[in-house]
């Protein structure tokens, strides 16, 4: 296989959604010397952009996304290991997610973490359940300027309040920005605990996070 | 008060054959002995583990062999009472006919006053309250809205609200956590009279919701042992998507939403034999295209009325998600729709209970008339199941045979009669002022009587001497459990 073709198919494995392929194809590149930051921008996230157009056209669902994202982060997995120590994947920015302590709702978390990643961010999701302290630890170990907060409970909001909180005591809030959503969260909510956006859906949470690190919508 | 009218089915619908109903409980006891369901809760594992299910600490799952599930399930009764505490407003849940509530737990209500959008309080709890002890299509409560403006202790204060503002029996699907549970129980004693007599007439019962896929929310299932070991009937809710949490098609939704529920019953039947349990699923489906929660599709009417024979085929009562809580506005063409597919299928596939009047907004928004609206087709379910009277009065071959060809049957004592039982839609076709004014509208009509319900209506009170005491518990309730 050319070497052209290897990169075309790491593009195609995540259009197709391809885990599998998309690890074989990642160690074939490595095994025959191709530069793993070239496998990367012109192979996985040029597959992952066309994924996303897909998407946004309506041609793709949801699963089409999901899938096309783990086969991107399965190959990712090989290759960034691989990155000589001056090269770097470029990526918008670091975003540590999750839904806040005493809340399992899991879905609209999840997919707010899906459409961050396959818009460039780099994105770590703690889960479900998260008490704020966890938040802003990860926050740290990731190096991260975004923390989404997500809860769906009236009784749970409280704890997005307490992420701004603690971030203040551990000295980060110049550093990480906090955005939050759910289902009963509104503007209103955002504005008296200080953080610094809601946004309503998972597009709309993408405008945001680009907003808050600073990068033209 | 006026009395509570049930829907008294005359004739059934079957949605799945007796061979796929055998299929799906057989798929169900396969996935509860193979794959399992989580229980993050060191007593539920503990209980498990004592009656010979397979438990693995470590994970928190629990795999439960067919004999032991089918066993507890046995001991489940078929039919019990909830009861209110005025005359008339038990329900027996006895395969006869079929209760609906409200919808519960909405997050905004648009202002009964100035009808704008804002985050929902106590009040709205209690007025809503009343206007369910009025009708006769509601015949228990659900807490219709979150009491946001009282803190961690939002859930007990609904229940507060409610006991004070209807008579009716009320189920709680907020109250959760084994010490909050405590403190419910309290309250239900004050209303009841004590714990002895809480067990025989429980005023409460609790609907508590399992997490999909294949989980339990461990202060769902330590709240629902202690309900169990009180008597208060408890019932356990999957609400499988399909899509995300659930495979993308009904069968395997239903599967999954099963083997959480029976798994969560099987627990309250090992910590209290013999305790009065129900069963609920209500599924939906994901928008392929946004994750957004849809509850208005043929595949999900269809597995709320597999559900009900679900239920039943484990022999316990059914609750069923009815009505068309999806749409973004009152009185809109999507809610007329919705109601008739979701709550007219679970009713004529014969559910114990059903819920879901009242809401918009997929169960986030509390519209106070749109009850009115939901009480009106509501009756017309009611009176289009009880199906068809062809005694020979029904069939009324006198009156025909006395009016003969061409002629008429207004002057007929038969008509006279009978036309008093045909069932006019009052919103749809009101009664004309007399005074030539111009009739408003339907949607300024509903307000009308809900205003005017709100106005007349006084619900039994409850003694001062309760309401006093609920408050103590909650007091106390503040003190233990922060406010
Ligand atoms: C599905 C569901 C569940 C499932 C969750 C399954 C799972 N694994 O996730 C189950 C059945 C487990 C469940 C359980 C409960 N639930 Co529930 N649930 C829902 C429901 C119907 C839909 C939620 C959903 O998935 N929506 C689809 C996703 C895609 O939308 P979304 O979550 O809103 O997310 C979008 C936006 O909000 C935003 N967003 C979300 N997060 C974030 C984060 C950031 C940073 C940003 C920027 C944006 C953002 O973008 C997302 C994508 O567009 C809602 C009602 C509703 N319409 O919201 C009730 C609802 C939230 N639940 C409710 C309740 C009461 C409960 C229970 C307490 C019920 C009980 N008695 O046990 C339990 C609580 C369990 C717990 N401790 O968390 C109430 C809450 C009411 C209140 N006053 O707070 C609601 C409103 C329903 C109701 N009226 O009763 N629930």
């Amino acid at each position: 296989m050319s070497k052209e073709e290897i990169i075309t198919r790491l593009a195609q494995s995540v259009i197709d959604g391809e885990p599998e392929d998309a690890v074989e194809l990642a160690k074939q590149a490595l095994d025959e010397g191709l530069d793993p930051l070239v496998c990367i921008n012109q192979g996985l996230t040029a597959g992952i952009n066309r994924v996303g157009e897909l998407f946004a056209s309506g041609e793709y669902f949801l699963p089409d996304l999901i899938i096309g994202g783990e086969a991107m982060k399965a190959a990712l997995a090989v290759l960034e290991p691989a990155l000589a120590g001056d090269q770097e994947r470029q990526i918008l920015g670091r975003v540590v997610l999750g839904t806040v302590r005493g809340d399992l709702h899991e879905i609209g978390k999840t997919l707010v973490g899906t459409m961050l990643t396959a818009n460039g961010f780099l994105v770590t999701d703690i889960g479900i359940d998260k008490p704020a302290a966890d938040f802003v630890s990860a926050a740290r170990e990731a190096n991260a300027t975004l923390i989404g907060a997500s809860a769906l409970l009236t009784t749970t909001m409280p704890e997005q309040q307490k992420i701004v909180e603690e971030l203040k005591e551990a000295g980060l809030r110049d550093q990480v920005r906090v955005m939050i959503g759910g289902a009963p969260i509104t503007q209103g909510w955002a504005d008296k605990i200080g953080a610094d956006g809601y946004a309503e859906d998972a597009i709309s949470a993408v405008a945001l996070a680009k907003q808050l690190v600073g990068v033209p919508v | 008060m006026p009395s509570i009218k049930p829907i008294r089915p005359r004739f059934h619908l079957e949605v799945l054959s007796a061979t796929q109903r055998e299929a799906i409980k057989s798929a169900t006891l396969r996935v509860l002995e193979q794959t399992g369901v989580k229980f993050p809760s060191e007593r539920a594992l503990r209980v498990f583990a004592e009656h010979g299910a397979w438990v693995d600490m470590a994970t928190q799952i629990v795999r439960l062999p067919p004999d032991l599930v089918l066993e507890a399930m046995g001991r489940a009764p078929r039919s019990y009472v909830l009861t209110g505490r005025a005359e008339g407003t038990d329900l027996t849940l006895d395969g006869t006919c079929s209760y609906f509530g409200t919808d519960g737990c909405g997050t905004e209500t648009l202002d009964f006053t100035t009808g704008e959008r804002r985050p929902s309080c106590k009040e709205d709890v209690a007025r809503m309250a009343r206007v369910v002890d009025y009708l006769p299509s509601v015949a228990f409560y659900w807490p219709m809205v979150s009491a946001q403006d009282c803190g961690r202790l939002a859930p007990l204060h609904e229940l507060d609200a409610s006991f004070n503002s209807t008579a009716k029996h009320v189920q709680t699907e907020t109250v959760m956590g084994a010490r909050p549970a405590q403190y419910a129980l309290r309250m239900g004693e004050v209303i009841a009279g004590d714990r002895e007599r809480m067990r025989a007439r429980p005023p409460f019962s609790v609907l508590i919701c399992t997490i999909a896929p294949l989980g339990q929310d461990k202060e769902g299932i330590e709240a629902g042992m202690v309900y169990a070991e009180a008597g208060i009937p408890v019932g356990f809710m999957a609400m499988p998507n399909m899509g995300s949490t659930a495979p993308a098609v009904p069968g395997g939704a239903l599967v999954v939403g099963n083997a959480e529920v029976v798994s969560a019953l099987v627990l309250m039947q090992l910590v209290a034999p013999g305790a009065p349990v129900f069963h609920s699923i209500l599924a939906s489906v994901m928008n392929p295209r946004t994750a957004e929660y849809i509850v208005s599709t043929p595949e999900k009417y269809l597995c709320n009325a597999a559900a009900v024979h679900m239920a039943h085929d484990w022999g316990v009562p059914s609750l069923a998600g009815g009505f068309g809580v999806d749409a973004a506005e009152p009185a809109s063409w999507q809610l007329g729709r919705d109601s008739v597919y979701s709550a007219l299928m679970c009713t004529l596939a014969g559910t114990d209970m059903s819920v879901g009047l009242g809401m918009l907004g997929a169960s986030t928004l509390l519209a106070p008339e749109q009850i009115i609206f939901d009480d009106e087709i509501y009756h017309t379910h009611r009176i289009l199941a009880e199906g068809i009277d062809t005694s020979s009065d029904g069939l009324a071959l006198d009156v025909i045979a006395k009016v003969g060809p061409r002629g008429h049957f207004l002057a007929q004592k038969h008509t006279r009669r009978h036309i008093q039982d045909l069932w006019i839609p009052e919103l749809t076709h009101p009664r004309q002022p007399l005074d030539g004014t111009p009739m408003p509208g339907i949607q300024p009509r509903a307000k009308a009587k809900l205003d005017s319900i709100l106005a007349e209506h006084q619900p039994q009170p409850l003694e001062e001497a309760a309401q006093a005491e609920l408050r103590t518990i909650l007091e106390a309730a503040a003190q233990e459990l922060g406010s």
